[in-house]
């Protein structure tokens, strides 16, 4: 069984936020306003922080792409009581939102900030796109083109990627990719599986120094960073 | 035996404006659901940074009631105090329809309030290592019990209501420290993180239920125009003193440890930033410092007055206590990198108080209130005057 | 409340909900799922899902288009994913050399940009006369038939009383294809009168590149080998073009390589790029001359020139060579830049010694007044270490060969017309060597000089919010005796016109597009509809024919042979270099592999070598005019700034600077850009200034507060942020925002710093100076 894992070297990252877009292409995020932004109510799977230290003129900032962490040992998994996030045998953590209550336990649980929730319905955006597919009465845990408001939604891995593209006999890490991991110019984002010695994502892991967000929090999350 | 118990004939004046007015609130209560339920949660004050708002912040605060409540009932029929007994069966229904309050301000907070059942499906769709689920059985069969304990006291079957009554303490302690579990066990937001919140919150309960307790009794002997026996309340009072003074000893321990430790950041923020005023405002001033002051003080610890003062105000400040834990524990930015996290990813968040929350919110205590009159005028809660060995001075 | 049997037994069914009928609705469509059959023990069955999908999937019809995007003069290679005539995903093409197959994140933008909700789908007349801004012009939609009928009269009126010169034609950001009819337009018709954008972009860097080489021309970096990239006051990973060359091949530049390129940035402000770089090197405003000069000197005093390339490829050596040696001593470097002399030192040794390396000048180095002798300097350090068309130096971009147009029709109107001064005073002792200077528009056309202008016409320029003073603008435009603009929005400069004509925006027409800086080879792409034009916009090609057919005349027969529409336009002109089938399926047409050193025909200069001694602008001068002695006048020197403003009344230096999410169209409407508008201040949808946090002190400022900028000549309101990342003089703001014509997602957002720039040029190229306005901050 595979484990998914992402690395995104943060000395090829420009700091551009494709990712950001392009995740919100993929899945059909609803995008925010001022006033939801002043609210903190925007919903982003994959953010990138500004994180400043140092005075002039030593200052340095980082720019760190955070997409969901997908931690082994997810805080959020632990306190869902509807089942509704839940770890794959692929390490993956899914977000069902047929099976969501909305009772946000897990944006309070989780150590990332990884988690959004929907505060309002989202057909009335005018760059709304309903594309397909699928649709919202395909029952299943593919990220719906538009979700309800009531309920959390988080980076999945573009899950329905691997999913299809296992289905085909497809690569994935090669083949196919996350949407973020596809878009990102620099190629500072590497997706691949942390349990086969011969992947892209392990062979870097083994080359540089990397670190994980958090490492306090032994969550023994699956995005790892690498050092610039 | 007769019941010594009998309810009120709620024709009076003041009973129907009050039901009025509580009907009223309710229905205010109820269009705003709905506008959150058509509209979407955006228009309450919550946000990705503070998730849980004012009906969850209530919610606990009924819980706690409750489960003080009850325990405090308990007094007369598991510690055999008889001279609780009068109101013994207020304490009990009270109890019963504060928790019922709190299920329904959790169903009523959920982004999807029509799926509140998932949280019954314990151990078939329901991930029981959730300190919410274990809530859910510990809630939904809190509520049983009760309903169960009332209904054999209302039928006065002695031997069972002592087992039972051992079972409801018992229960009662589990659920509301059970809730003190939901934050307690979060290691992401370092103000929760404690292992002594289901103390904490248990001390609480036993704090804001007595309180409570006291306020109901007074109110509802003046307002049958029943003479209250002074020596009823005195002794709650006492025990309200020792109450207050374990619960601040466990909130002074909790917040020490907390200083102690390394992860002190948003402990530091609120003792000093922006939500500072809800914790040493409502909860040291007005849950500990003033009730011991005035409770602990010759001049005021003996009136009536001073009693129901120290009351409400640890009424009020126990509030401002779960205020001060849920909405500024999440409130703080997480720290993801060492350094300074710019923009809205590093700004300490706010709660805005929005009209529709708040009127769901005094909804859902007007529905209690309601069913509470309810109770009043429909069961026989109120005990009679003159009963054996409590006689009154005059009619 | 609701009493009975019925409502009641409702009630209890559905929780105690009453609901109305839209979310009862709502609700039924997940009755089927509240009961989720198959799912208790926690595992979801997707293939179950995935069948429906597919049928779903199998009824869609599906298409991938090849396009090139246009957010930006970047032009990069775009594929785009149509689903039942529905544009829904943009990504790159990997046929591109250029960017292969990676885009910036402005690209996926472009969906938003084709289905912005406020777009014009009709030709809008004007019906209330006064102009300006917060003016509401009363349009009225009117067809296309009558829009062309009045600008024809009006074109053809103008043509019968040989005044065509007083046609004013303004070019914003369009596709080559568009800008070489909007020429062939202005050639035929009779007016030199053709402004583009160029003015406000990089005119300067093409000036201090032919002054050495005689190529007017972007400077193209070698980036796939380079060793070193020093750059001054370049943001390489937010403005440079193509931006999405310079993301990938920073990916290529750190970690693909066997060794690692070591990046330098020269900058007053700590931008991404300086983030992300290994060095930032705080430099005092306007003195990126002095820094080159300076690291010059250390390079020839210690012999680290590339004594090859000097001696057999260069001229004016020696003349250089002394001018540095005498002038330009780092330590008169260091004063003057307030970089320590260490610092430059290192940087000029590590840069010489790191070979290949190159010296890249970005538009905060060079856009003042002598910018272009700072862009000479910086040129020369590449010819210093012999990075002149060599692997890993400066490239010589090709530029596809296209069919030739057949010739020009011309009657005596349009040769008179085109022989008279154009009104930007290009090639006068004004502007001695500018092809175009945008900015002077304003000033010439209140000034009346040298003539008036009857009529104008923009193809999407937005003139007014991307030029310095907006002020000035404004009354030039107010001006204006007939306006038309052409653009898919009404932006802030059409609020000043008369008729708007709804263009398609690049994703509905047809198109070629190469840009002038890539990858060395030259490369075309096409832009091919990927949706159906919306309502009833027009390209701006077929916009052209149309008018040219209606003008008649040799207006006419100059467009009858070239296909009479921009498809047929698009298939002749690209008829040599690709069959139009694989053209159409692959997108892009790359010429053959770049070839290095060609030195005996490179230069195009008087001695036919690189020069360090510009005879190109001796020889100019001499043309135009201009007298000039002293030699150091044709050798790159630094020249003090001068600033607009005085010092003890305005002490802080504005730095405006242009982050990647701004759109290069001219509109900001857009809330994907607009929400991850600045993430190193983590924030979006509004502007604010950076102030270095010890100055904001000293002026008793606080954090977050509201306060006014204020520049000589107007002042702006936004609020402050403690920054670590500014130069102590300089305050920074981010330009993009300030839009106040249209867009919910952009109407009153933010502020635009350039309204309160003032007017300056580097007058040697005409380039608008951007950072040299003073300015003072205080509170509101």
């Amino acid at each position: 069984m595979p484990r998914w894992g992402m690395v995104i070297d943060l000395d090829k990252c420009t700091g551009c936020q494709s990712c950001t877009i392009a995740c919100k292409v993929e899945n059909n995020i609803p995008h925010g306003s001022p006033q939801e932004q002043r609210l903190r109510r925007e919903i982003y799977w994959n953010k990138v922080i500004a994180v400043t230290s140092g005075r002039f003129p030593s200052v340095k900032t980082e720019l760190i792409p955070m997409p969901c962490m997908h931690c082994e040992e997810a805080p959020c998994v632990t306190v869902c009581p509807a089942k509704a996030t839940y770890r794959r045998e692929d390490g993956i953590i899914m977000q069902d939102f047929r099976r969501c209550i909305g009772c946000k336990y897990c944006m309070v649980a989780c150590p990332y900030g990884a988690r959004s929730f929907n505060y309002r319905e989202q057909e009335a955006k005018e760059y709304h796109r309903p594309d397909p597919p699928p649709e919202r009465r395909v029952w299943g845990p593919w990220p719906f083109p538009t979700r309800t408001h009531g309920v959390v939604e988080k980076c999945t891995f573009c899950f329905h990627r691997i999913d299809q593209g296992l289905k085909e006999g497809k690569r994935i890490g090669q083949e196919v990719v996350p949407a973020c991991v596809e878009e990102c110019p620099s190629r500072a984002r590497i997706f691949g599986d942390l349990d086969d010695p011969h992947s892209e994502i392990s062979r870097l892991l083994s080359s540089r120094g990397w670190f994980r967000l958090r490492e306090e929090m032994n969550t023994k999350c699956k995005v790892y960073y690498l050092h610039r | 035996m007769s019941s010594p118990f009998t309810s009120i004939k709620g024709r009076s004046k003041g009973f129907r404006i009050l039901t009025a007015i509580l009907i009223g609130l309710t229905l205010a209560g109820f269009v705003s659901f709905i506008v959150s339920y058509t509209w979407g949660h955006y228009v309450f004050g919550t946000s990705n940074s503070v998730p849980w708002g004012m009906p969850i912040v209530i919610t606990i605060y009924l819980i706690g009631l409750s489960a003080g409540s009850l325990i405090l009932s308990s007094l007369t029929y598991v510690f055999k105090r008889e001279e609780y007994r009068p109101i013994s069966r207020v304490a009990l229904f009270l109890a019963i329809v504060l928790i019922f309050g709190a299920m329904v301000g959790i169903a009523l907070d959920l982004g999807r309030p029509e799926k509140s059942w998932r949280l019954f499906m314990f151990f078939v769709l329901n991930n029981m290592r959730s300190m919410f689920a274990i809530n859910g059985i510990l809630y939904g069969g809190y509520f049983l019990i009760g309903i169960v304990y009332f209904g054999a006291i209302l039928a006065e079957k002695y031997k069972f209501i002592k087992r039972m009554g051992i079972v409801a303490v018992l229960w009662a302690a589990l659920v509301h420290m059970g809730t003190g579990a939901i934050f307690g066990f979060i290691d992401a937001r370092p103000i929760y993180f404690s292992p002594i919140k289901p103390f904490e919150f248990l001390a609480a309960a036993m704090v804001s239920g007595l309180a409570l307790l006291i306020i109901v009794v007074v109110a509802l002997f003046k307002f049958t125009k029943i003479e209250l026996n002074k020596s009823l309340i005195f002794p709650l009072s006492r025990l309200l003193l020792v109450l207050v003074m374990i619960l601040s000893m466990i909130v002074l321990i909790d917040k020490l440890t907390h200083l102690y430790s390394l992860d002190r950041a948003s402990l530091l923020w609120l003792l000093t930033g922006h939500y500072a005023w809800v914790f040493w405002g409502l909860q040291v001033g007005l849950a500990y410092f003033l009730p011991i002051l005035l409770l602990s003080h010759p001049r005021s610890k003996n009136t009536l007055r001073g009693v129901v003062i120290a009351s409400f105000s640890v009424g009020i400040g126990i509030f401002g206590e779960r205020f001060g834990l849920v909405i500024p524990g999440v409130a703080y930015p997480m720290p993801f990198y060492p350094g300074k996290i710019e923009g809205i990813w590093g700004a300490e968040a706010s709660f805005p108080l929005t009209p529709i929350e708040t009127l769901l919110s005094l909804g859902i205590f007007s529905l209690m209130g309601l069913f509470f009159l309810l109770g009043l005028k429909y069961l026989e809660l109120i005990p009679i005057e003159n009963q054996e060995g409590q006689r009154t001075e005059s009619g | 409340m609701k009493n009975g049997r019925n409502s009641e037994s409702k009630y209890k069914l559905l929780n105690g909900l009453k609901i109305d009928r839209r979310s009862f609705l709502k609700l039924t469509a997940f009755i089927p799922g509240l009961f989720g059959g198959g799912r208790a023990n926690g595992q979801l069955d997707v293939t179950k899902a995935h069948s429906f999908q597919e049928n779903i999937r199998d009824s869609l019809k599906e298409n991938w288009v090849a396009t090139s995007c246009l957010n930006c003069s970047g032009r990069c290679a775009i594929r785009v994913r149509v689903v039942n005539g529905k544009a829904v995903r943009i990504t790159g093409n990997p046929l591109s050399k250029i960017s292969e197959g990676r885009v910036c994140p402005k690209a996926h933008i472009g969906l938003q940009v084709l289905y912005d909700p406020e777009r014009i789908y009709s030709p809008l007349k004007r019906t209330n006369k006064d102009k300006g801004i917060g003016i509401d012009p009363k349009w009225i939609s009117i067809s296309w038939e009558e829009a062309l009928d009045e600008i024809i009269n009006r074109l053809i009126s103008m043509r019968e009383r040989g005044r065509t010169h007083q046609l004013l034609l303004f070019s914003g950001l369009n596709s080559i294809s568009s800008e070489d009819l909007i020429r062939r337009f202005a050639d035929a018709f009779g007016t030199p009168n053709l402004i583009t954008e160029n003015g406000l972009e990089n005119e300067t860097e093409k000036l201090g590149h032919w002054m050495a080489d005689g190529h007017y021309e972007e400077l193209v970096y070698d980036l796939d080998h380079t060793h070193y990239i020093l750059a001054f006051g370049a943001d390489l990973l937010e403005s440079s073009r193509p931006l999405s060359r310079y993301l990938r091949k920073w990916g290529r530049l750190r970690r693909e390589k066997s060794n690692r390129s070591k990046v330098v940035i020269v900058h007053p402000y700590y931008s991404i790029t300086s983030a992300k770089s290994d060095e930032w090197i705080p430099i005092s405003p306007g003195t990126d001359a002095a820094l080159a000069m300076g690291i010059a000197h250390v390079i020839i005093s210690e012999q680290l020139f590339d004594k090859e390339f000097i001696s057999h490829w260069t001229t004016g050596f020696e003349t250089y060579k002394k001018f540095v040696l005498s002038q330009s001593s780092p330590q008169w470097a260091s004063k003057i830049t307030g970089i320590p002399q260490e610092t430059i030192y290192r940087i000029a040794r590590e840069f010489s010694q790191t070979r290949p390396a190159i010296a890249i000048m970005g538009k905060e180095a060079i856009a003042w007044p002598e910018g272009s002798y700072a862009s000479y300097a910086i040129f020369c350090l590449n010819a210093l270490v012999g990075g002149i068309d060599r692997l890993g130096g400066i490239l010589y971009q090709e530029v596809p060969t296209y069919k030739e147009m057949p010739r020009l029709v011309e009657d005596e109107v349009a040769k008179k017309g085109r022989n008279q001064p154009p009104i930007d005073f290009r090639r006068t002792p004004r502007f001695p060597a500018a092809r175009v200077i945008t900015n002077q528009i304003p000033e010439s056309l209140l000034r009346d000089v040298p003539y008036p202008i009857q009529m104008a016409i923009g193809f999407n320029s937005n003139l007014l919010f991307s030029a310095p003073h907006k002020e000035q603008w404004d009354r030039a435009l107010k001006k204006l005796p007939y306006y038309v603009h052409l653009s898919p929005f009404v932006s802030e400069m059409a609020l000043y016109a008369d008729l708007v004509l709804p263009t398609t925006t690049y994703l509905e027409e047809w198109g070629y597009d190469h840009s002038s800086s890539g990858s060395g080879s030259p490369e075309l792409r096409i832009k091919q509809p990927a949706v159906r034009p919306r309502g009833q916009a027009r390209s701006v090609t077929d916009i052209l024919f149309e008018i040219s057919k209606r003008v008649k005349g040799t207006v006419q027969h100059s467009f009858a042979l070239l296909g009479g529409n921009s498809r047929e336009f698009v298939k002749l002109r690209t008829s040599t270099l690709i069959p139009w089938k694989d053209l159409l399926s692959m997108g892009v047409w790359v010429g053959k592999g770049y070839q290095y050193k060609k030195y005996h025909s490179l230069f195009k200069t008087p001695s036919r070598r690189f020069e360090f001694y510009s005879g190109n602008l001796k020889n100019l001068f001499l043309e135009i005019g201009i007298e000039r002695k002293e030699d150091f006048e044709f050798l790159p020197h630094y020249k003090e700034i001068r600033f607009l403003g005085e010092r003890k009344q305005y002490p802080l230096i504005l730095l405006p600077y242009q982050p990647l999410m701004m759109m290069g169209n001219g509109s900001q409407n857009y809330p994907w850009a607009q929400e991850t508008f600045l993430p190193m201040q983590g924030m979006g949808w509004d502007t604010l200034v950076e102030i270095n946090s010890e100055t904001a002190k000293a002026l008793n400022l606080k954090e977050g507060q509201s306060v006014w900028v204020e520049s000589p000549f107007k002042k702006i309101r936004t609020r402050i942020k403690f920054s670590e990342g500014v130069h102590p003089e300089v305050v920074a703001i981010p330009m993009g925002q300030g839009h106040d014509a249209y867009g919910k997602w952009q109407k009153g957002i933010g502020v635009n710093p350039n309204e309160i720039l003032g007017v300056d040029y580097d007058w040697i190229s005409g380039q608008s100076a951007f950072y040299n306005t003073r300015v003072k901050v205080y509170p509101v």
